[in-house]
């Protein structure tokens, strides 16, 4: 009761968005999440100073959850890039560059918030149709009948994450193992409820990358103890083990007593009671010809000794993370009754054996329709280990998305210069009838879709960090970059080799220009209706579906920040 | 020790602008959102005056006590919390420069005579000056002057509302509550929930009141999403995921269990004693055996699914699973009571006895299968409607939690508004306050009579028994009444002393207060209703000419009259004659088209009516409510005999202005000005206000705003000392709290 105290009054502020301390935070995150984009994206090292945990990153997600962000405007801007990131995964720093030079450039400007508001949302609606339709310039269908597009993809992602410290080499193998390990939890059959399978990561530290690998079923570990005791496994017939997959303890502690009081008389002891019913359920399982049994928790050590004498394998202490898997892939039922099994809970196997890796055992479990897969991931250090981890769950993220909607958008730059030009070329040729939906003049609309496109290049230019020269072309609107130190009497076109995306080589009459440079509109042309589009090895692209809807929160995000007229901070 | 202070105008004025500063940008189309930033950490963002208000923490009393009066304004209104505080503190500055110009005016002839004390004297004669306005002038000039201007949102003689009058009430709302660049979105959102969720337009209450007691669970927010991925399902979500999912087809047979189906040996009031090992043994195995067959009889009587409210144990999983029966476990009470709600069963109690019989207490749905919204899987049911609520509910997406929960509350706010929107305002409460005459009794047994007979008409009741009624219709006129006045009363948040005061008179006029019995008397008021009509028409030509002639108190003077001698006679006369009205009302004959000004339909609702606000007015938005009230309160100023009426009623209606002055604050094309003039010189000219605004808000809750911001300046008025306690913060938290409520 003496811990009551009185609520203290909550500090309010006027039109938060004029004052110096909002624009010098946002200035300071937006140069934070400038600087790590891209593969060339500069590092970040975070930790508390306290000699806590250590970490080297240029995740978004990992960088926006160590910062810890005073500012309510920020704290709404970090929010809302972190809850696109746990949706979506990928396309976190793309929406936090996004968000702060919208917000940045639309102050610049100097409008009413409804205004900007109003044209900034027509501008983005445009964008969104524009990437939906058929139409689109800037992206590409993917096709399941070649890899190449996958591989393209889930390359980009570990490209554009250089914390994980992987060469060109150890970056293709992983990018093809996690596409191997994808591709083993899509199911043979496919139904009207596609459900896909699961793919499990195993830590192996402090080894090369060359040496993870992929596993289709399940592995777990052997406990060091019992390698000594292993014998081959009773077999149905040579292709099927019968497994029994129990999911309460097997320990015989007395459950399901109740809250009310039990009398024992003298002389009768529960746990025996209890041993009896769990030998008699070893003498059914050993009856059914059960060759292997899994227990979530923990199986008594008579019964296992029980079990083992007949020759079948107990693993017990899997956790209940394991079981979803196991079920699925061995189609067994988890067991919760003690006694009269039904013989339909029962699933199978098609083998079981150990494997060796490094110094650790492993159970392999193969089942016959494969759904469940391992994936043994090795770097080198710790800090890598964590950062390739993350790449790889973000990876499957994305594949699962491509899944759902079999598009990809062209990374490195691309698109954002690709849809700046085609927003500029749409603004210029506005209808007076939009004009008086929204209720803003052609000079306001220009001036905000000014705005909009160099927020989308200024995305584009965060992929370089050594000071090169970044130019676009005023044909497909591509993202071309030049590097530092060029002689400065030479033509554009005897410096550039591939854009951003790697669609285009050099070609003449591309008509290059600095970005961000004013210059005459045009229609960017498609790259769609190239015929060696996905001939064309090591293309960089994006998820579509992160993408769009990255754009659109970086927008709605923006509109909401500018639209901040009051603030009151709770002290308490 | 105690320190007392005594209250200050000055300082309330102060306060009060401090408040009205704090909600000012956040009021009208045109503006700002506020950033909320809770002690948790979470940012809100939100236009909603309650919640900035209340986030404001503040210290001093007065200001809380404001800040409390518009949560319980909000609370039963959903709008209105901006403007409430904006009012207050024009009203109050207005006030204080009446105290300050001391001479002549009525209230401060005594103050330079004996000094301080006497000042408060001034603001109590203040106070009560106030009150006699709110509740006799605001109510004459209501029902007077500004009924003419009103709208009907009913585009049917059934009360149905056309989808674009909805649309345009529910924009206008949104347009208080949201950021601007949504609004669009969530009033089609919310329109199509309204027309999605009604069945029918009889419905229409109980949906919105199941709806505004269930939003809760009718609601999803899934942030990290473009809020344009918002949208409506068919079915109820619930917030759970799947103990057990099995695929079923065709229609699903579901079952809701509050208590462990599975039970264990002992139980806190049954104890179990072990006499052999083996008998321990066979009881586990005894126990196993009935939950299985509990679970194969439920398979047996075809359930598909098992809602239940607490955790099942794993066994009753693993023969669910075996059975085929999915499972969703830990279901919150709300949405059990939702879902018995909207299905009209009750839980199942499973039994070793009832383990033969037939189940059935089930429900149907046509699906039910796993949905996964944001990251999370949830349980999705298509229920088949039982009742007036066609089950539907809404996700709200948004890049943060903040604008989700924005979205949600304001959603709610919306249909809460909706809900005001289909009420109506009696004369009954003018007649509450003068109990001295006694013409008024009678006027007030027959505005409530009729009220409810129009309600009862609306709700077809049809159970039919005629005969004893005429006895028994006597005695239940005085329940009726106070049924009426509890109503009334609830909102208006009168003194209570009032009212018992004219319940009284008019239980001695009609003996005794008996059970109501509304359904059997108002079947027969109808049947009446219908034999009498003719009739009627020809015996009262006089009255509809008065009627016609817009001259409401006459009218209701002459009514009176009727009702009196009705209720002398013991005839059912007066009942009919005012059934025979509303049938008027509602004829096919008069056409109702909203949105245009045609005169016999402003007749046809002023005229037939005996109300102040008919059920379903309107008016366009854009402050136009508050300069008709400004205009009238002007004229009737100048009209009225006693000086300090006449001070009040300008202090309020230049208090009124300055709700139009902010909303057309930055317009370039319509300043304030030129509206404010446009709109007087239309009414001096012909009575009319031409009106262009697209939007339109509900009457009912402008009234009750005005309402409420005078009551609340009346009890402010009224304190004479504040005295600070020492006690703990929390306790006099509370006790605030209590004194506002």
């Amino acid at each position: 009761m003496s811990r009551i105290e009185a609520k203290k009054p909550s500090l309010c502020t006027d039109k938060p968005l004029t004052k110096d301390v909002v624009s010098f935070s946002l200035s300071v995150l937006s140069g934070i999440v400038k600087s790590c984009y891209g593969p060339t994206g500069r590092l970040k090292q975070l930790h508390n100073g306290m000699g806590g945990y250590v970490r080297i990153t240029s995740q978004s997600s990992a960088l926006l959850g160590g910062l810890s962000v005073t500012h309510p405007v920020l704290n709404l801007l970090t929010a809302s890039v972190k809850n696109h990131i746990s949706r979506f995964s990928d396309c976190g720093l793309f929406t936090a560059i996004l968000c702060c030079s919208l917000v940045e450039n639309f102050q610049r400007i100097n409008f009413e918030s409804s205004t900007v508001t109003k044209i900034s949302r027509h501008l983005l609606s445009s964008c969104i149709d524009y990437l939906k339709s058929e139409a689109c310039g800037c992206r590409l269908s993917v096709d399941f009948d070649s890899i190449k597009t996958l591989l393209s993809l889930v390359r980009s992602i570990l490209a554009s994450k250089p914390a994980c410290m992987l060469n060109k080499t150890e970056a293709s193998y992983i990018s093809t193992l996690i596409l191997k390990a994808f591709l083993l939890t899509i199911p043979h059959s496919v139904e009207t409820n596609v459900v896909l399978g699961k793919c499990v990561i195993v830590p192996v530290k402090d080894k090369r990358v060359m040496e993870s690998a992929v596993y289709p079923g399940l592995l777990i570990e052997i406990p060091v103890f019992q390698l000594a005791s292993i014998f081959p496994v009773k077999r149905v017939s040579s292709s099927t083990i019968k497994m029994a997959l129990f999911c309460i303890s097997l320990s015989g502690d007395l459950s399901n007593i109740g809250d009310g009081p039990v009398i024992v008389h003298h002389g009768i002891s529960l746990e025996v009671a209890v041993l009896d019913q769990l030998l008699n359920l070893g003498k059914q399982l050993v009856n059914d010809q059960v060759g292997l049994v899994v227990c979530q928790k923990v199986i008594h050590p008579s019964l296992k000794q029980y079990l083992k004498e007949h020759r079948v394998i107990t693993i017990d202490r899997v956790g209940l993370s394991m079981v979803e898997p196991l079920s699925q892939m061995t189609g067994s039922q988890p067991i919760a009754a003690l006694h009269s099994l039904s013989p339909t809970c029962y699933g199978s196997l098609k083998d079981l054996r150990t494997e060796n890796f490094v110094s650790k055992h492993f159970w392999h479990l193969i089942p016959n329709d494969i759904l469940v897969c391992s994936l043994i991931l090795c770097n080198r250090n710790e800090m890598a280990w964590d950062e390739l981890k993350h790449v790889c769950q973000t990876a499957e993220h994305v594949l699962q998305l491509t899944i759902k909607q079999p598009l990809a958008l062209l990374g490195g730059g691309c698109t954002e210069t690709h849809l700046a030009s085609y927003i500029k070329h749409k603004s210029s040729t506005l209808s007076t009838g939009i004009l008086k939906a929204i209720d803003c003049s052609q000079t306001q609309y220009q001036l905000v879709a000014d705005a909009f496109c160099r927020s989308l290049e200024c995305v584009a230019c965060c992929l370089e960090h050594d000071d090169g020269e970044i130019l676009t072309d005023m044909v497909y609107g591509h993202f071309w970059s030049v590097q530092s130190g060029f002689p400065s009497d030479c033509n554009w076109s005897d410096l550039v080799l591939k854009c951003g995306c790697g669609i285009y080589n050099n070609q003449r009459n591309l008509n290059w220009t600095v970005l961000q440079r004013q210059c005459i509109p045009f229609i960017p042309q498609s790259c769609s209706n190239r015929p060696s589009v996905n001939a064309t090895d090591h293309l960089v692209l994006d998820c579509f579906t992160a993408k769009c809807s990255g754009l659109q929160v970086a927008v709605e995000t923006a509109n909401l920040i500018l639209d901040l007229s009051y603030i009151v901070e709770d002290q308490n | 020790m105690a320190s007392a202070a005594s209250l200050d105008l000055g300082r309330l004025v102060q306060e009060a602008e401090a408040l009205a500063g704090a909600v000012r940008g956040a009021l009208g189309p045109r503006g700002g959102q506020v950033l909320l930033t809770r002690p948790t950490g979470e940012t809100l963002l939100t236009r909603d005056g309650r919640r900035v208000l209340e986030a404001l923490n503040l210290d001093s009393p007065t200001a809380r006590m404001m800040v409390a009066c518009v949560s319980l304004h909000h609370h039963m209104t959903g709008d209105g919390a901006k403007t409430f505080i904006i009012l207050l503190s024009k009203l109050l500055r207005g006030l204080q420069e009446i105290l300050d110009k001391r001479e002549g005016s009525p209230f401060c002839e005594a103050i330079q005579r004996r000094g301080r004390y006497q000042k408060h004297h001034c603001l109590k004669q203040i106070s009560q000056s106030l009150m006699t306005f709110q509740t006799h002038i605001l109510d004459q000039i209501t029902a007077e002057d500004l009924r003419k201007h009103f709208f009907s949102a009913f585009s049917s003689l059934e009360g149905e509302i056309s989808r674009h009058t909805m649309e345009s009430i529910l924009e206008a709302y949104f347009c208080g509550r949201i950021g601007n660049s949504h609004q669009k979105l969530l009033s089609q959102l919310s329109c199509d929930f309204y027309y999605r969720c009604v069945h029918f337009k009889n419905g229409r209450n109980e949906m919105l009141n199941l709806v505004n007691d269930y939003f809760v669970e009718l609601h999803f927010a899934v942030p990290g999403l473009p809020v344009s991925n918002s949208r409506i399902l068919e079915g109820l979500v619930l917030h759970r995921d799947f103990g057990v999912y099995c695929p079923a087809d065709g229609d699903i047979r579901m079952l809701i269990v509050t208590e462990s189906i599975h039970s264990d040996l002992s139980a806190s009031d049954l104890e179990f004693v072990v006499n052999a090992e083996v008998q321990y043994q066979a009881s586990q195995v005894w126990f196993t055996k009935r939950t299985e067959t509990i679970m194969k009889h439920l398979q047996s009587n075809n359930i598909k699914v098992l809602l239940s409210s607490v955790k099942q144990q794993e066994i009753v999983i693993y023969y669910a699973k075996i059975s085929g029966i999915s499972v969703v476990e830990c279901l919150s009470s709300e949405e059990i009571s939702l879902l018995c709600k909207t299905t009209g069963i009750s839980p199942f109690v499973p039994t070793w006895d009832n383990v033969r019989c037939e189940i059935t207490e089930t429900m149907v749905a046509k699906f039910c299968r796993p949905i996964v919204l944001g990251s999370k899987r949830y349980v999705h049911l298509g229920l088949t409607r039982t009742c007036a609520f066609q089950p539907h509910c809404v996700i709200f997406c948004g890049p943060v939690h903040g604008v989700t929960e924005q979205h949600a509350s304001a959603f709610q706010g919306a249909f809460k508004m909706l809900q005001q929107l289909f009420k109506a305002v009696d004369l009954s409460d003018k007649c509450a306050a003068q109990p001295e005459n006694p013409n008024n009794t009678s006027e007030a047994v027959h505005c409530s009579l009729q009220y409810s007979s129009q309600q009862k008409l609306k709700m077809e009741n049809n159970s039919c028994n005629g005969e004893k009624i005429n006895n028994q219709q006597l005695k239940t006129f005085p329940a009726e009444t106070e049924k009426q006045f509890v109503d009334s009363y609830s909102w208006v948040d009168e003194n209570p002393s009032c009212s018992q005061t004219y319940l009284q008179k008019s239980s001695n006029l009609v003996m005794p207060i008996v059970k109501l019995k509304n359904d059997f008397m108002f079947s027969a008021l109808i049947d009446r209703g219908h034999t009498l009509r003719e009739l009627q028409k020809f015996k009262y030509p006089s009255e509809m000419g008065i009627k016609n002639k817009s001259e409401p108190v006459v009218n209701n003077h002459r009514i009176c009259n009727d009702a009196m001698t009705a209720i002398e006679n013991t005839s059912t006369s007066v009942v009919s004659k005012h059934l025979n009205t509303t049938k008027d009302y509602w004829n096919p004959g008069n056409p109702i088209i909203p949105f245009k000004y045609e005169k016999s339909y402003n007749h046809t609702i002023q005229s037939y009516t005996s109300s102040v606000i008919q059920a379903g007015s309107v008016l366009p938005v854009g402050g136009n409510f508050e300069m008709l009230l400004h205009y009238y309160l002007h004229s009737y100023a100048k009209k009225c005999l006693q000086p300090k009426i006449t001070v009040v009623s300008t202090v309020i209606a230049d208090a009124l202005l300055s709700i139009p002055k902010i909303l057309h604050r930055t317009t370039k094309k319509n300043s304030f000005t030129q509206v404010y003039f446009k709109a007087t010189s239309a009414l001096q000219i012909n009575n009319q206000l031409h009106m262009n605004q697209q939007g339109l808000e509900s009457v009912y809750c402008k009234y009750q705003l005005v309402a409420s911001v005078l009551h609340c300046v009346t009890k402010l008025l009224t304190i004479d000392l504040i005295i600070a306690i020492r006690r703990l913060p929390q306790k006099t938290e509370d006790n605030d709290s209590e004194g506002d409520l």
